[in-house]
């Protein structure tokens, strides 16, 4: 079974869990480092996903993409 | 008063009048209640108005341009046409089924004439809210109201699909409302007619095309205000069954807040507006959401900083205390030997005979207190040893003629080997200190 796929809900409700934690002042050294590995991972792909709708809104046809489809140049997932 | 005085009390005819009676109201009035009853029972079609209901019956005047007529409808009756909710309103269009009756009132009730309705259907618009409300029915019958409802929706798409006409405000609302989230993803625009029931195949099929494409996470079905009849096509049941279905979450948001139309029913979210529609397909407000990471990425810095300096500051600490010990001891020795050299050289000896006297003295005196022989015997043992430590007191000897030798630095010098190994070593005589140097042969 694989993992479930990570998204932004998931990462950004595992990072409120991790900064509580750290907060908390309970974690040890150790765990406390590999706490912030982790919560630098989380933070690198939230922004990641935030980059992904930040640079510029793309507006496509679903005709356009359909002509193509059926044209055979392209998938619909793949436009361009 | 009684029937038969008021028989006797009938009144004499209009003089000159041809036509019979006069009869007593009540018996007519039963009479014209009976003929009317007798009528062809028909059905009607016109506009309903002054809609009033009471405990037992709903009251209303159906009208068309040419004449009115009260109508009345027994409550069971009323129940059993299953007139949806805001269909039955002023001016709604509707065919009734019944016929005349009479009212005959009494002494102290009015009379009164009306159209005993059996049966009610909302025609035109208010047909179409009927059939809209039979359709909602037969969708939660077969449970297609909850599907997309349990679809999780994601909080940033990367693709949202929308299917809205290509002329309308709509479009531009949908716009507005994906920058006011500051949202500038991947959009796939799937223009549609959307104007009457014919409209439906096309929206259908644009649904279903936009979530085959890959990658869109959430389709927006939008369209702005109109009549229940330009809305219809909302309401076909092959299209609500299509989105009911579908994996991908839909946000319908068609006409205004007062219209319902059936996808509303059927779709995850219902919104008022597209701007709002837009809105709920990203539900995250992303420049927020850019200032919130960041400050995350700040405090697990800030964390994993304080988390190594504090104990970083604490192992500093940790391995400075063994040196420090150190130290302090090596001071204290240091100072130990200074004060011994010092000692020394003023005759530490001496200065320890003196304490070794008081403490004899001490001794002598709880001697004394101490009763018997022995005591008398301690005495001269005391001053035997005092006599002693006199005898061996270094200045004495030093003023007999011997020297105290040392290296230069305060330590005795007592050998020839420690003598030899000093080189330089000092004289002390009763007088004064001399330098020396150490020659070997």
């Amino acid at each position: 079974m694989s993992a479930p796929e990570q998204t932004y809900e998931t990462a950004t409700s595992r990072l409120e869990e991790i900064i509580r934690r750290l907060d908390s002042g309970e974690a040890e050294l150790r765990e406390t480092l590999a706490l912030c590995k982790e919560g630098r991972g989380l933070v690198e792909f939230c922004a990641a996903e935030l980059d992904a709708v930040g640079q510029g809104l793309q507006e496509l046809r679903l005709d356009e993409l359909v002509a193509r489809l059926e044209a055979g140049t392209a998938r619909p997932g793949e436009p361009g | 008063m009684d029937p038969v005085t008021e028989q006797a009390a009938r009144p004499e005819g209009i003089a000159g009048s041809s036509l019979p009676g006069p009869f007593a109201v009540g018996a007519y009035a039963r009479k014209l209640q009976e003929e009317l009853r007798k009528r062809a029972r028909v059905q009607l079609v016109g506009e309903a108005w002054n809609v009033k209901r009471s405990k037992a019956r709903v009251y209303f005047e159906l009208r068309d341009g040419d004449g009115a007529l009260p109508c009345a409808m027994w409550n069971d009756a009323w129940e059993r046409g299953r007139i949806p909710e805001g269909a039955f309103v002023d001016g709604a269009q509707v065919v009734v089924a019944g016929g005349p009756d009479y009212y005959p009132g009494s002494r102290t009730s009015s009379p009164g004439f009306t159209f005993d309705v059996t049966a009610l259907r909302v025609a035109g618009e208010g047909d179409l809210l009927a059939q809209v409300d039979r359709l909602r029915r037969k969708l939660d019958a077969g449970g297609l109201l909850e599907p997309q409802r349990r679809l999780p929706r994601p909080a940033l798409p990367r693709t949202i699909g929308v299917v809205t006409g290509e002329s309308g405000k709509a479009r531009d609302d949908v716009l507005a409302g994906l920058a006011r989230r500051g949202w500038e993803g991947r959009l796939v625009w799937a223009f549609a007619p959307v104007q009457d029931r014919h409209a439906a195949a096309a929206i259908t099929r644009a649904v279903q095309d936009l979530a085959a494409v890959a990658g869109v996470e959430v389709i927006v079905v939008a369209r702005g205000g109109g009549s229940l009849a330009d809305l219809f096509a909302f309401c076909d049941e092959t299209l609500c069954r299509t989105v009911a279905l579908l994996a991908v979450p839909v946000i319908a948001s068609v006409g205004h807040h007062t219209d319902r139309t059936l996808i509303d029913d059927v779709a995850a979210v219902a919104c008022s507006t597209p701007t709002h529609a837009a809105e709920a397909a990203v539900p995250l407000h992303c420049a927020e959401a850019r200032v919130t990471v960041g400050r995350s990425a700040q405090r697990l810095a800030d964390h994993g900083r304080r988390a190594v300096l504090a104990r970083a500051r604490h192992l500093a600490q940790l391995s400075r205390a063994p040196a420090q010990a150190v130290a302090k001891q090596r001071a204290r020795l240091h100072q130990l030997l200074r004060e011994m050299r010092a000692s020394a050289r003023r005759g530490g000896v001496t200065e320890a005979g003196r304490e070794l006297h008081a403490a004899a003295a001490a001794l002598e005196r709880r001697a004394g207190s101490a009763r018997g022989a022995s005591a008398a015997g301690r005495r001269a043992k005391l001053d035997a040893l005092g006599s002693a430590l006199t005898a061996h007191d270094p200045e004495r000897i030093v003023a007999r003629g011997y020297a105290v030798v040392d290296d230069g630095a305060g330590a005795v010098v007592t050998s020839a080997a420690e003598a030899r190994a000093a080189q330089s070593v000092r004289l002390f005589f009763a007088d004064a200190d001399v330098r020396a140097t150490i020659e070997e042969e």
